[in-house]
């Protein structure tokens, strides 16, 4: 026990002395950097040092940076900017702005999937949905892989993408342990999972955090996406990825057997409660598609089903209290960072260490996306869009000839693509930890997944869109905040 | 894991401990197994818990033990701070139904396996057990994945996690 305590000791030491150092350098060192982007370096070395480092949870490294801004930089600074410090014309943004973050309109977004999801997960309504739509997949082992896939897929696009593993995983489990001894079609089934779920991640808005935090980032830009424009943009190419994904799974674990047994037996709970979710989900589902036709943006049509759900009385007290709010908070925090980031100038001056000058724009935009896919490989998929999202909308308003989109995109889409280790994302963890798969299976799919999808998204999709002519044109943006 | 969850078995006669200690073997991947051959060794184990990062979870206890019953020893287990929550079975073929009446009132006794038992159903009761117990605390679900009861933890998993 000495022994680790001694570890935790060294550990804290180092995270202590980095913390420091990031809250001392940029008021010792010439940056060229305003008093305000001085700092905002300061909290942004921060972030990125507590959110690798995980020192302490995701969400509290979240609130600390919208406190920390508030006490910084706002118009409640402890030590107000004295005269002349700032560049000319930069304002001091008010200190609401940074509380604003935590009800962003996005949130809402957020909060309507999650009601939807645990109502979903309440009522068994994956589980019976999951067994249905097996049925048409019949028995063939690379037929069922390929429904398990789809369905987990579909369903990681509205629920989360751990949640909806942790699901499938029961349907698949019993299938694996019913496989003979040594059977390689055990590894494909453990990591089809998992996968489907990262991919599927992508698919919508709400899918998950990371897609939240770009349209956060997008909306203050003036470039507000639709549900289903996302869904237009990305669901395609999904597709193929998971297609893609399948098929590699399909050949390099073959089955030594011709048919699987899979429990189908499904039964649907019909109690009052029970109608009325499924009413309401069918509603907000069908008005998060259907925005060109009433004109209700996503966002407020997320806060429809909370208000049916909690008003009819489906869900209570003890239903609001175990939504996970704490993803709501890491997204805020990505979301005031994104905020104090772009209101002191930091975002512009760190895209001016970098000589961009020699890449093309197109270039530009897959290291984006590939730096994203690295990153959130080793830490969390929020925490790299949090971090990332900031700097890259800067970088493609900066950049002529590039739709403006894409930075903040290609940042969600490389954070879900993220997957060749167990820490990589929850869904990786909960196959691994099944003991099925080794981590080398999981590097060797993961990594070609990822590469395809890299090529996928960065490359023949931005293609498409500009054909398509998909990419919206800039509004005014809203009032500052 | 952060916290190790501890299987105490009580048995004082050396070859039934083997045999228990043996049919525990495919739960030694996931939890510390300790030993003990009376419930004074028991009360040790128990109390050395309290210093480092562990947490009692199953205590296997069998009822004629040397100077005590194993059913005095959970009653007083029972009574003990961080031990309570503990799930706790009778290993015996002689307890009666008085002392099995004051294990059930007194103990908490979560269940009782007559002695001889089959590797089989020891293993059914110490999952289903050591399910219940994992799934009361919180704590990271995923490593018990593989030796417990694999849809109740999916599914308490698929209720308490998210993406990050």
């Amino acid at each position: 026990m000495s022994s680790t305590s001694r570890k935790a000791l060294i550990r804290g030491l180092i995270i202590g002395g980095l913390a420091a150092a990031c809250l001392i350098l940029p008021f010792v060192v010439e940056t060229g950097l305003d008093a305000m982007g001085r700092r905002v370096l300061a909290i942004f070395g921060l972030a990125v040092l507590l959110w690798v480092t995980e020192a302490i949870p995701l969400h509290a490294t979240a609130v600390l940076i919208i406190i920390l801004n508030i006490l910084l930089i706002s118009n409640q600074a402890l030590i107000p900017f004295a005269e002349g410090s700032l560049d000319e014309g930069r304002p001091i943004p008010g200190y609401a702005t940074f509380f604003h973050a935590l009800a962003n309109p996005v949130l809402m977004l957020f909060l309507g999937g999650f009601f939807l999801a645990d109502g979903a997960a309440r009522f068994q309504l994956d589980k019976s949905m999951a067994r249905v739509m097996l049925r048409p997949f019949g028995r063939r082992p690379s037929l069922i892989m390929l429904g398990l896939m789809l369905i987990t897929a579909v369903f990681s696009m509205f629920m989360s993408n751990t949640a909806t593993t942790a699901t499938m995983m029961a349907v698949v489990l019993p299938v694996i342990v019913a496989l003979p001894a040594g059977d390689r079609r055990k590894i494909a089934l453990a990591l089809c999972i998992p996968f489907a779920a990262n991919i599927g991640g992508m698919g919508t808005p709400v899918g998950t955090p990371p897609n939240a935090i770009a349209l956060g980032a997008l909306a203050r830009q003036g470039l507000p996406i639709s549900f289903l424009l996302w869904m237009v943009m990305i669901v395609p190419f999904m597709l193929v990825l998971l297609a893609a994904a399948w098929q590699i799974l399909d050949r390099l674990y073959p089955c030594s057997v011709k048919e699987l047994d899979l429990d189908i037996r499904a039964s649907f709970d019909t109690s009052r409660p029970a109608i009325i979710f499924y009413a309401t989900f069918a509603l907000t589902v069908g008005l998060w598609l259907t925005e060109p036709l009433h004109g209700m943006n996503s966002n407020v049509i997320g806060f429809v089903p909370v208000v049916i759900l909690l008003g009819t009385g489906v869900f209570g007290v003890r239903e609001l209290q175990s939504t996970q709010w704490h993803v709501l908070w890491l997204v805020a925090g990505g979301i005031a960072l994104g905020s104090a980031v772009s209101a002191s100038g930091f975002d512009s001056w760190i895209i001016g260490l970098i000589r961009f000058e020699a890449l093309s724009g197109a270039w530009i935009l897959a290291i984006l996306a590939l730096v994203a896919l690295g990153l959130s490989t080793v830490i969390s998929n929020s925490a790299t869009a949090n971090l990332l999202v900031p700097i890259g909308m800067t970088l493609t308003m900066q950049i002529e000839g590039i739709n403006r989109v894409q930075g903040a995109v290609f940042i969600a889409v490389g954070a879900s693509l993220a997957m060749s280790l167990p820490i990589s994302t929850p869904p990786n963890a909960i196959a691994y930890s099944t003991g099925v798969v080794k981590s080398k299976d999981m590097i060797l799919v993961g990594a070609i997944i990822g590469a395809i999808g890299w090529l996928l998204f960065t490359w023949v999709a931005p293609m498409v869109w500009d054909a398509l002519n998909l990419m919206p044109t800039p509004v005014a943006p809203p009032p500052a905040g | 894991m952060e916290r190790q969850v501890v299987i105490l078995c009580v048995e004082d006669e050396a070859e039934v401990r083997e045999a228990l200690l043996r049919d525990l073997q495919p739960f030694s991947a996931v939890f510390r197994i300790e030993a003990a051959v009376d419930a004074d060794e028991a009360r040790e184990v128990v109390e050395s818990l309290d210093g480092e990062k562990a947490d009692l979870g199953l205590v296997l206890c069998d009822h004629r033990l040397p100077g005590t019953t194993g059913v005095d020893f959970l009653v007083d287990l029972n009574g003990r701070k961080g031990a309570r929550e503990a799930r706790k079975v009778l290993v015996t073929g002689q307890a009666g139904l008085e002392d099995t009446v004051r294990a059930v009132n007194e103990a908490g006794l979560d269940h009782y396996i007559a002695k001889p038992w089959t590797p089989e159903a020891l293993q059914a009761v110490v999952r289903n057990e050591l399910t219940i117990f994992v799934l009361a605390g919180e704590r990271d679900l995923k490593p018990f994945l593989p030796v417990l009861d694999a849809p109740r933890i999916l599914e308490a998993i698929a209720q308490r996690a998210s993406d990050q």
